[in-house]
């Protein structure tokens, strides 16, 4: 019992790592710009597709197609903000809206390009065992991807609170015109986030192109993950991101190993909205100021 | 004058003649609806593909005096789109309707089938209620009973005790799943069922309660392509102390060895043919050697799957419209009459349109091989066991 239990933690754990790098660029962009992004998870999807063109074709390691995806998914990402960037009225609304629509396309790219087979890494390095104590068991790649993942969530929450470019994006969420006033440039700041977003998305397609199966379909699923995780953590919260996504994660795994399989999707969603009932700003969210 | 007379006589029977030539070649519309896109746009491709080589050689066959215009609409996998897709082939005016892939898919579509008073073939769909509806024109040529059957008899051969089996929890694979429970069970055999959500995509703490608590001599998975691999690698992290794992559809093709070559090795799953595939009979080197010129690709047992569906469709398509019944309902009663040797074996339908002799095989991923191993007639090779991808 007791060894399951660890297990099912660990596991939990580092499966939230995986979940805070896929949310971190929703979060990014949910957060600062108020803009739900639901082309998100597609992204994340192209970066993982970049990584197995990078091995299957040309023999690369996954992690050397960083490069590569940056480049292809950041031109996608600011493509979007593009288009986003038109919606005068009700830009919360319709962005949602529009970016679904460009989700949608994407997805369908991806099957054009590479049609509808699963892929999942072919290096043997990150799919071998790491065992710990033999108790705990998980592979190289959750290890690694876990670290990463934190890393950069700290290394975003730094750069959004400590540089001038992070208090640019976080003066035009709060007031547009007072930011211009101040010298920001709204567009360009808003450009810098979405290319921020695509970078994290791009670690994030790689980490789940070497830890799982990959395949058109994914995207959408990937974007719901992260929504719940963003809107669980709190907008603005960066930190919280990865708190709220480990809590999912070793809710799922306890469920998976005390309860049913078949209800891990439910209970992340139970926890989901009893928090937003509880705390409806979130776990680490601020609420709204009366008077 | 006589002349200009003769000369517009001439001309008419040759135009009367090129007429009747003409109509005797009679147009067969056929209507077909995949899931092209979405989840299930792999199967639902190779389905298509076995669709468009029995077709081929069908119009090839039949030369001078049918051909087939073959119709087919993308449902994405959505039920709604494939309702929507055999509306508006019925609308076209199609004679009949072959395809389908995913009991949840097929459902509603052959609802709309009949309603709109078409036959529908299919072998993407093995939920034992849809051939419980009381449709005169479903028709399908493998059922959960058939791999249930496979599944069994491998597991009892290798003389197991106790199995774990994963599951999703999709309609389709929860009715094989119990299928196979019951039937192990009776031959004394202690099952224990998982359940699990298709959006898994950690199954370590799964894998580690079958390895810490069911302790089993087997491991059986009754999912798809993605779910497979995601228990494997879990597996390959766990190392559960195992005799085999075997798995149903899906499994063991080509496209897994090449693309998952160590991940499944040893690995059992239904298969129809081993690979490299061996054909011997004039048909199945026909059919092989047509796949690869429209496909560029050696046929699986999908695309095996809907050649023969195809197949009878259309050749009972021609004995209905040879006896003039096409038009009034003969369709379904010459599928229900026929009794072919085909590519999967025996079929012959029976009143709900079921096909009771289906049984398939099992195959191993041996090498850069699949062999097949059970039954003892139909086998290739021996079976590799005990054996699993983390002992080797």
């Amino acid at each position: 019992m007791f060894e399951l239990t660890l297990q099912a933690i660990y596991s939990g754990v580092l499966t939230g790592g995986y979940y805070a790098l896929v949310a971190l660029g929703l979060a990014l962009v949910f957060g600062t710009m108020k803009i739900i992004n639901l082309a998100h998870g597609e992204l994340v999807l192209l970066s993982a597709y970049i990584a197995y063109t990078a091995e299957s074709q040309f023999g690369l390691n996954p992690i050397a197609a960083i490069p590569f995806a940056l480049v292809l998914v950041g031109i996608v990402a600011v493509a979007v903000y593009l288009l986003v960037g038109r919606i005068k009225r009700d830009r919360e609304l319709n962005s949602l809206i529009l970016t679904f629509g460009v989700g949608i396309i994407l997805t369908n790219f991806v099957l054009l390009v590479w049609a509808a087979d699963i892929h999942s890494t072919t290096t043997t390095w990150f799919q071998e065992a790491v065992v710990v104590g033999d108790v705990l068991f998980s592979s190289r790649s959750e290890i690694l991807f876990f670290l990463v993942g934190v890393a950069l969530v700290f290394a975003t929450w730094w750069w959004l609170s400590r540089t001038w470019y992070g208090r640019a994006i976080r003066a035009v969420s709060s007031n547009r015109d007072a930011a211009m006033l101040m010298g920001v440039n709204p567009r360009q700041t808003e450009i810098l986030s979405f290319v921020v977003a695509s970078v994290l998305a791009t670690v994030a397609g790689i980490a789940i192109y070497t830890g799982q199966v990959i395949q058109p379909s994914l995207g959408h699923a990937l974007t719901i993950k992260a929504f719940i995780i963003t809107v669980l953590a709190g907008m603005g919260s960066i930190p919280g991101v990865l708190l709220g996504a480990v809590l999912i994660g070793v809710i799922e795994a306890l469920t998976v190993t005390y309860w049913s399989s078949a209800l891990q999707e439910f209970t992340g969603m139970v926890l989901f909205l009893v928090v937003l009932l509880v705390r409806p700003q979130g776990l680490f969210g601020f609420g709204a100021r009366r008077g | 004058m006589k002349n200009r007379l003769l000369a517009i006589a001439v001309a008419g029977a040759v135009a009367l003649v090129g007429v009747a030539g003409a109509q005797a070649q009679e147009k067969i519309v056929l209507g077909s609806h995949l899931p092209l896109t979405g989840k299930l746009a792999r199967v639902g491709t190779g389905m298509h593909e076995g669709i468009t080589v029995a077709v081929d050689m069908f119009n090839r066959e039949n030369d001078g005096k049918y051909t087939v215009e073959l119709i087919t609409i993308d449902d994405e996998t959505s039920p709604a789109k494939a309702v929507a897709a055999v509306e508006k082939l019925a609308g076209e005016g199609v004679v009949a309707l072959t395809g389908g892939y995913g009991s949840n898919i097929i459902g509603p579509a052959s609802e709309a089938a009949n309603k709109a008073g078409l036959v529908y073939i299919t072998s993407g769909g093995v939920a034992p209620e849809l051939s419980k509806r009381g449709h005169k024109g479903f028709f399908r040529i493998n059922n959960t009973e058939g791999y249930s059957k496979a599944m069994m008899g491998l597991l009892k051969e290798m003389g197991v005790k106790k199995v774990s089996i994963l599951y999703n929890n999709k309609e389709a694979t929860t009715d094989l799943a119990k299928t196979v429970e019951k039937d192990l069970s009776d031959q004394g055999i202690e099952v224990v069922l998982h359940a699990f959500d298709g959006g898994t995509s950690d199954f370590k703490p799964l894998v580690n309660k079958v390895k810490l608590q069911d302790k089993p001599d087997a491991i059986g998975m009754v999912a798809y392509e993605n779910d497979y691999v995601g228990i494997l690698k879990a597996g390959s992290v766990m190392k559960p102390d195992v005799k085999a794992v075997v798995g149903v559809w899906s499994l063991a093709t080509s496209k897994m060895n090449e693309e998952f070559h160590d991940l499944v090795q040893t690995v059992y799953g239904t298969s129809m043919l081993p690979f490299p595939a061996e054909f011997t009979s004039p048909e199945a080197k026909e059919f092989a050697e047509t796949y690869q010129k429209l496909h560029g690709t050696e046929p699986d047992y999908l695309g095996q799957f809907g050649y023969v569906q195809t197949k009878l469709l259309l050749e009972a398509i021609v004995r209905a419209q040879e006896a003039g019944t096409l038009g009034s309902g003969g369709l379904a009663e010459e599928l229900r009459g026929a009794d072919a040797n085909t590519l999967i074996g025996e079929v012959k339908f029976d009143e709900n349109g079921d096909n009771p002799l289906f049984s398939h095989r099992m195959g191993q991923h041996q090498g850069d091989k699949v062999v097949l191993v059970w039954p003892k007639d139909a086998a290739t090779g021996e079976m590799i066991f005990p054996a699993t991808p983390w002992s080797q």
